[in-house]
């Protein structure tokens, strides 16, 4: 009865995002970076060829502008202010890659986020960590940074035996920790999400009497398809800007 | 049009030798949920078991957590982000101002040129302007002048016209007045030889001429000065 | 190989198997209670303050983003959590 009713076939999440190895270890996800590379550098190759185009034409010209401009205004300037310019390209790189190796999740036969996986993120919450520490220390001097980043203003002095572990835990490893499973958990949880409803969809097809409510989980699969295109620009977003942050903390630090 | 379509035959055909790249792998893992046995982890593991090892049964059929993070994608990703970040770095930030550098530069350019456009445009209607209000009075002078020409022309006929009129009139009474002195003077003569002719005519029947004579001119003298 | 499918047999029929899987329920769920409050406090709040200033509503929706991520975090930690307990 169980069997005729409903067969669902969720497979296990190992066979959803662990993929096998190639050549060169090359596989799905590594596939996927190599053209969240590859797509960014296409963009900005085609979008910047006509040079003094009076209105910006073209989807790609579009792109590679308003990318650069978003991150610039909307990123930099509300974070960093002018100071931050220099990180321009870092922090376009990122928004860009991050982007592109997310949005493979609703794009069809890929279906992936390379980001689902644990090794991305956390390399590029590393490179985000090392970078604002770096700039702290440059900025500020080595004594003044660690100070200035655990020792918040107006503290009376009993408190900081208590403050000073939670500021030094939250500012040198929740920050890149929290960074890195941020991007990490919300593309695995999109991913199991839009699978667990396909399979379900799947099911419910196959079964002769259910057929009638698979709509249901077919309109959820394809609404939560388009969350995630939101999921995945937002993602980007929320990295990048987290980076600004963090790097504009370490820039000016508040006295 | 072309360029667009050259640039989605481009990224059609890297997605999809990208998917032939990893299609070995891809395929590998969808044929069927991983068995544990079908593993070469796990096979060794049963091995193992079955010899007595301390391990048990779970340990074999766990599957690898979603959470390790696999070296091989870490440096495939790592490689990627490098190589994209040094071209965003080196080539795309920059092509992107000099876009918007050059764009702003033909827009000022452009506003620039059409400010001196409508300075010069402004300055030549001034001209006009001027040269059309220099017309009018030149028109108007114009005008002035043939309409003075006109009237001193017109007077100058109707002043010759009343001269001639003049002319002729006294030439008119002068030659009037001569014929009357003419014809007075003849009719003086003819009538004192006609009177003195009927007269003499009378008198010869009885007076002497002389005598008569004087009567009738002092009588024709009389006549005349009464007319 | 016979020896071995019994004790997969075993294994699979092992009682306290699906304890991991409540353990794993009970770990996600707990963490989500908190940050879908803190959540919807963010949203909510950030919503009255655009449409008191409906001027600054583009710092704020940055703001809010901003605020949903760290709020959000509390609850990936606990779903990552969810995968790393093992039975």
């Amino acid at each position: 009865m169980n069997a005729l009713l409903l067969a669902v076939d969720v497979p296990p999440i190992s066979n959803v995002t662990i993929w096998g190895a190639g050549p060169l270890g090359f596989n799905k996800t590594a596939a996927i970076y190599v053209f969240a590379a590859l797509a960014t550098m296409l963009v900005f190759v085609l979008g910047t060829r006509r040079k003094d185009a009076l209105v910006p034409a073209g989807l790609l010209q579009n792109t590679a502008e308003s990318g650069v401009g978003f991150v610039r205004n909307q990123i930099i300037m509300q974070t960093m202010g002018t100071d931050g310019l220099q990180y321009l390209p870092y922090l376009t790189a990122l928004f860009f890659f991050i982007f592109f190796s997310s949005i493979t999740e609703i794009i069809p036969f890929v279906q992936f986020p390379a980001n689902a996986r644990f090794g991305m993120p956390l390399v590029l919450a590393l490179v985000t960590w090392v970078i604002y520490n770096v700039v702290g220390v440059a900025k500020q001097g080595p004594l003044h940074y660690l100070k200035n980043s655990l020792i918040p203003p107006g503290v009376p002095k009993p408190i900081l035996i208590l403050v000073i572990p939670i500021e030094f835990v939250s500012t040198f490893i929740v920050r890149p920790f929290s960074l890195m499973v941020r991007l990490f958990a919300n593309m695995l949880a999109g991913h199991l999400i839009l699978v667990t409803f396909a399979a379900l969809s799947a099911g419910l097809w196959a079964a002769k009497v259910t057929v009638v409510i698979m709509p249901f989980s077919f309109g959820l699969l394809v609404a939560m398809t388009g969350f995630e295109i939101l999921v995945a620009f937002l993602q980007a977003f929320i990295f990048t800007i987290l980076t600004a942050v963090y790097i504009d903390s370490s820039m000016h630090p508040s006295h | 049009m072309r360029k667009r379509i050259h640039a989605l035959v481009a990224v059609l055909g890297i997605t999809f030798v990208l998917g032939l790249l990893a299609a070995p792998a891809n395929a590998a893992e969808t044929i069927e949920p991983a068995k544990p046995l079908s593993t070469e982890a796990a096979k060794q593991c049963f091995e193992k078991l079955a010899k007595g090892g301390d391990v048990t049964a779970d340990d074999c059929q766990k599957a690898p957590s979603p959470l390790l993070p696999a070296k091989n994608e870490i440096l495939w990703g790592t490689a990627s982000f490098l190589v994209l970040l040094i071209a965003v770095w080196k080539f795309g930030v920059p092509a992107v101002k000099n876009m918007e550098k050059a764009r702003e530069d033909r827009i000022r350019n452009d506003l620039e040129s059409a400010e001196k456009a409508k300075a010069e445009a402004e300055a030549e209607k001034a001209q006009y302007l001027a040269q059309i209000a220099g017309a009018k009075d030149e028109a108007g002078r114009l005008i002035e002048e043939a309409r003075q020409a006109a009237e001193t022309v017109r007077a100058d006929l109707v002043a010759r016209a009343e001269q001639e009129a003049n002319d002729i009139r006294a030439r008119a009474q002068a030659d009037i007045a001569n014929q009357t002195n003419q014809a007075m003077a003849q009719l003086r003569t003819d009538v004192a030889s006609l009177s003195i002719d009927l007269a003499g005519r009378i008198v010869e029947r009885n007076l002497d001429s002389d005598t008569n004579r004087q009567l009738v001119d002092s009588f024709i003298d009389q006549v005349a000065r009464s007319n | 190989m016979a020896l071995l499918h019994l004790l997969l047999a075993q294994a699979a029929a092992d009682p306290t198997k699906g304890l991991t899987a409540i353990g794993r329920g009970i770990v996600y769920g707990g963490a989500a209670i908190g940050p879908g409050i803190g959540i919807g406090l963010v949203v909510g709040n950030a919503i009255t303050a655009m449409a008191r200033q409906p001027e600054s509503a583009g710092t704020v929706r940055t703001t809010m983003f901003l605020g949903i991520a760290f709020t959000e975090a509390l609850a990936l930690f606990g779903f990552v959590l969810a995968f790393i307990i093992s039975g």
